[in-house]
């Protein structure tokens, strides 16, 4: 079936048709372009929550229960769970899900696990067309949920509406390595597992870092749950809405949409590039002859780059 | 970015045995392909989900004795929701007498207990039906 | 070819072991007569000339009145105990009526949904006399079983102080080693756990309420070093919590049994054997200080490896249990299961099971190799490998108490992917042949002939136990059900023994899987983290 076939059915809230385009993006084919530019229209509406912490947080568990719990107030939830991709085979092993099977059957509620293919900061180069899809789709929440590394941090903070930072007491150091910057991005956190010792000295820890972070409008929340028995998911959502009216009231919700477009405009023309640029050097004689020479070792790698680069530039313009 | 063969892999119902559908599927990931790991889980639910992962293939791992059952109901299932493409495979301790009947069904093969994975690797790239997934 | 030999589970091989290989040990100290600590050579100082070791066969199918004309049979001809296994439905805590066990009820198994189902079971089947061994995997459904168990007793009469029985309870069955659609949180299935051995401490003298099952750790992927310590943290895992709700140590120790599974690696694993004795008893001596000698006595059943069997040429599973058998006595196992050749991929046909009860027969009479005590004492290889199996044991419970105990290492996944990287491991060493399996990948059949593979099936089984479920909902007191109900919600809420509350819902009628669903709400469901 063409893509364009499946669009009306992805309007009319059709899974297979929504699950089907969304394998056309990941995979990158022909059609990905004409597909998005053709839903971007529809985009826009879904309140968007990164969910991210350590591995063993309970990710997964809170992201079944608040979406069981949405589910129920009559909300269409889109999930899209993130798991890296093996650097050596390029395939992955996708766990989230087993964690999520009570959502199966619930009406409106759809979940993707996404492998990272590749992508250096952890978060699949096509999370943010999928999420986009999701929007497209009609969901009203759209949850991206991914172990929260590195510079994910940062792509989650710039895909979602509010950003939440899931923990577990007694992770010790954990809690200190969120200063380098993760402290920054969340507006949630979540001390899970609270049922646990140490879960109200974690928080306390929390509060006390947070004091120290510049003040803003939205004081970031520190919030308890344990996700296993279902509780504390109402409380966050409560504050996730709280969030989102702040958002909303202060232009950052329309600020946050241009400033999508604007990454998708910019992460698009170098993609587009680069593709472009890879195409012709693969075929190009110059690169050959380059590669010959720095093979014999008359010329050093880092002066042929630059040459094949200006050389490119130049027959651009 | 190449398209990835991907994969949906269930226990069937109660069985409890999940190593060998682990190391399968962690195999099959050594192959290059995105395995969904489902845990034990109902035909309803493993539609569900094939269906929103766009699953390529579908593994159902049983050694409880609940496949004549519960196989031909998947497909069956798969069928109905627009998905009769899905490459349905089984594995696990299974009888060989109940063979014919799952195939019948349009189990596309069962693997035994002593299976290679490379032999399910080459299964799969030679038997892939869905269109999406030749390009 | 390698010059390089190892055991499975990775201890180093030389090409010769002489006197200087055990010259630091001590043989009074560190290995002792049997009989003696460290009961190296086993906890008896008669060992078989006093009991040989039980034979000890699975039986359980169909619906309870079916399983129960087995039972008496078994009883006629002479057996002193009855070992019985339970359908899927059954050991995963659902009704034969819910659609989760749509397919299995009564297959591999007994099925029980109710107190009347475990009446009928044992309809004439004189309690007070028989030792039961109720194989309850899973703590969740241990503490429903044992609770009708008792309250059939309760109904007949007979006090708690005749009853004896084993049953497995063992909350790394039911959270690590077998996977399900809905498990309970490793904290709330070491709770049940302890609950069951707690209770039956203060009202059983007779049972034994625990077997740490190495046996099926071992079958999911875990060399013999693994499968012996994991069991051991769990031993010290309960001891720990035992007495912080004020047991002492001996009153509960010996109570505790073991399961191991015993594989091809021949002198491995009557190591094994012999090294667990001797950890276990460090552990209960040194860390508890136990004063009774019997709490420092590790008993285990031995089953042969359901995993080295093969399903082409499935004869030659007849030698490899065999052999397995045979180094279960070395090891001076209490009790013995030799599998049947077609374990592997059915349940045992007639003649396969009366070949493997043979094969126990030939061991115990023909074979002689029961009439001295551990014989293989003294080798200087059988003693070097023990002491080496008991130091990497010691480590890898030191390593899982690093981590912050057994129940930390199965909350974070780190168990699951330790068996997870072990068979996938064990699997790229089959497919590149490193592993040699003969039949499978060495000297492969020609034809590679299956054995037939036969499935007991009882069609009628599921509809029985549907229309006496039907029946028992419609007659039984719903007040006193509903009040019953509640308790046991409470129950679970606190932090008093469950088994008071089961035993009361159990009284009231409840069925297993109405009691196991307030386990799954009050307790929340878990799944594993596996990549």
């Amino acid at each position: 079936m063409s893509w364009t076939e499946l669009l009306p059915a992805l309007r009319a809230g059709d899974p297979l048709a929504l699950s089907r385009l969304i394998s056309r993006v990941e995979n990158q084919g022909s059609e990905k372009v004409q597909i998005m530019k053709t839903v971007f229209a529809w985009t826009g509406k879904a309140y968007i929550v990164g969910l991210t912490g350590p591995p063993g947080a309970g990710k997964s568990t809170i992201t079944n229960g608040l979406v069981e719990l949405l589910a129920e107030k009559g909300l269409k939830v889109g999930v899209v769970c993130v798991d890296p991709s093996s650097p050596f085979s390029g395939g992955a092993f996708l766990g989230d899900r087993i964690r999520m099977t009570s959502l199966d059957a619930k009406p409106g509620v759809f979940i993707r696990s996404l492998a990272s293919r590749g992508s250096l900061g952890g978060l699949s180069a096509a999370a943010k067309d999928v999420v986009q899809l999701l929007d497209a789709a009609g969901k009203d929440v759209v949850l991206i949920e991914t172990v929260g590394m590195g510079q994910v941090g940062d792509e989650i903070k710039k895909l979602a509406d509010t950003t939440v930072l899931v923990t577990v007491p007694g992770l010790g150091d954990g809690i200190q390595t969120f200063k380098a910057g993760i402290m920054e991005i969340a507006d949630i956190f979540i001390v899970n597992k609270a049922e646990r010792e140490g879960a109200d000295e974690t928080v306390r820890d929390l509060e006390m870092m947070l004091s120290e972070v510049e003040p803003k409008k939205w004081r970031p929340r520190v919030l308890k749950t344990c996700a296993l028995r279902k509780e504390g998911l109402e409380e966050l959502w409560e504050s996730l809405q709280e969030h989102r009216r702040l958002l909303e009231q202060s232009g950052q919700w329309m600020a946050q949409r241009r400033n999508r477009a604007n990454t998708i405009l910019l992460e698009n023309s170098k993609e587009h590039v680069l593709e472009k640029f890879q195409r012709e050097l693969e075929k190009d004689e110059l690169l050959l002859g380059m590669r010959r020479r720095v093979d014999e070792g008359s010329l050093d790698p880092y002066t042929a780059a630059l040459f094949i680069s200006e050389y490119f530039l130049a027959n651009r313009t | 970015m190449s398209r990835k063969i991907k994969v949906l892999m269930a226990k069937l119902g109660l069985d409890i045995h999940w190593r060998g559908a682990v190391a399968v599927s962690r195999m099959l990931r050594d192959a290059g392909m995105e395995v969904v790991y489902l845990g034990n889980q109902f035909p309803e639910e493993i539609i569900n989900a094939a269906i929103q992962e766009d699953a390529d293939v579908v593994g159902l791992s049983t050694l409880g004795g609940n496949h004549a059952v519960l196989g031909p109901k998947v497909v069956r299932l798969l069928r109905e929701k627009g998905m009769g493409d899905v490459l349905v495979l089984m594995g696990g301790v299974i009888p060989r007498d109940d063979m014919p009947a799952l195939k019948k069904a349009g189990i596309a093969e069962v693997f035994g207990p002593e299976t290679q994975i490379q032999e399910i690797v080459d299964f799969i790239h030679a038997n892939l039906k869905k269109a999406s997934a030749a390009s | 070819m390698t010059d390089e030999y190892y055991t499975e589970s990775g201890i180093p091989v030389k090409l010769l072991y002489a006197p200087e290989d055990i010259a630091g040990y001590d043989y009074e100290k560190e290995i002792g007569f049997p009989g003696k600590p460290p009961f190296v050579r086993g906890v008896y100082p008669n060992m078989y000339r006093g009991r040989l070791f039980t034979v000890r066969q699975l039986a359980g199918f169909g619906a309870p009145e079916d399983c129960n004309e087995r039972i008496k049979f078994l009883l006629r001809h002479g057996a002193t105990g009855v070992n019985i296994v339970f359908d899927l439905p059954t050991v995963r805590g659902y009704d034969s009526d819910s659609p989760e066990a749509e397919g299995n009820v009564g297959a591999c198994g007994v099925a029980i949904d109710s107190l009347e189902d475990m009446e009928r079971l044992f309809q004439d089947v004189p309690i007070d006399q028989v030792s039961a061994s109720v194989v309850t995997h899973l703590p969740s459904t241990t503490v429903v079983l044992m609770a009708m168990y008792m309250v059939m007793a309760e109904n007949r009469g007979i006090s708690f102080d005749k009853l004896s029985g084993t049953n497995q309870n063992d909350f790394i069955m039911e959270t690590t080693v077998g996977s399900g659609p809905e498990i309970l949180p490793p904290q709330a299935s070491f709770r049940l756990q302890c609950d069951a051995i707690e209770f039956a401490t203060k009202n059983l003298p007779r049972w034994n309420p625990v077997s740490y099952n190495g046996y099926n750790l071992r079958e999911a992927g875990t060399n013999a070093v693994q499968e012996v310590a994991v069991a051991i943290a769990n031993a010290i895992a309960t001891a720990e919590e035992l007495i912080r709700r004020g047991l002492p140590v001996d009153s509960f120790a010996r109570r505790m049994s073991f399961f191991w599974d015993l594989c091809n690696d021949f002198f491995e694993e009557i190591a094994k054997c012999r090294a667990s004795r001797k950890v276990f008893h460090e552990v209960m001596k040194e860390r508890f200080h136990a004063q009774d000698e019997r709490s420092c006595h590790m008993r285990f059943h031995v089953q042969t490896a359901g995993i080295t069997l093969t399903a082409v040429e499935p004869f030659n599973n007849v030698a490899r249990s065999a052999i397995q058998g045979l180094a279960a006595i070395f090891g001076g196992a209490q009790s013995l299961h030799i599998d049947s050749y077609d374990e592997a991929y059915s349940a045992p046909t007639e003649q396969a099971a009366l070949i493997s009860l043979r094969t126990q027969q030939i061991l115990q009479v023909e074979t002689n190799v029961v009439n001295t005590v551990d014989p293989l004492a003294g080798s200087y290889f059988v003693e070097y490998l023990t002491m080496e199996m008991a130091r990497r044991i010691r480590d890898y419970v030191a390593e899982i108490e690093k981590r912050g105990g057994l129940v930390a290492c199965v909350e974070s996944g780190w168990l699951h992917r330790e068996i997870s990287n072990y068979a996938y491991q064990q699997q790229k060493a089959i497919e590149s042949g490193e592993r040699k399996i003969v039949g499978v990948n060495y000297l492969k059949a020609d034809h590679a002939h299956s054995g037939e593979i036969e499935v007991f099936r009882y069609p009628d089984t599921e509809e029985r136990q549907k229309a006496k479920l039907r029946a028992l909902r419609e007659r039984r007191d719903g007040k006193r059900l509903a009040e019953a109900m509640i308790s046991l919600r409470t129950g679970c809420k606190t932090n008093e023994n469950i088994m008071p509350h089961v035993m009361e819902a159990v009284r009231a009628n409840a069925t297993l899987g109405e009691i196991e669903k307030v386990f799954r709400e009050e307790f929340g469901l878990w799944q594993f983290p596996l990549a």
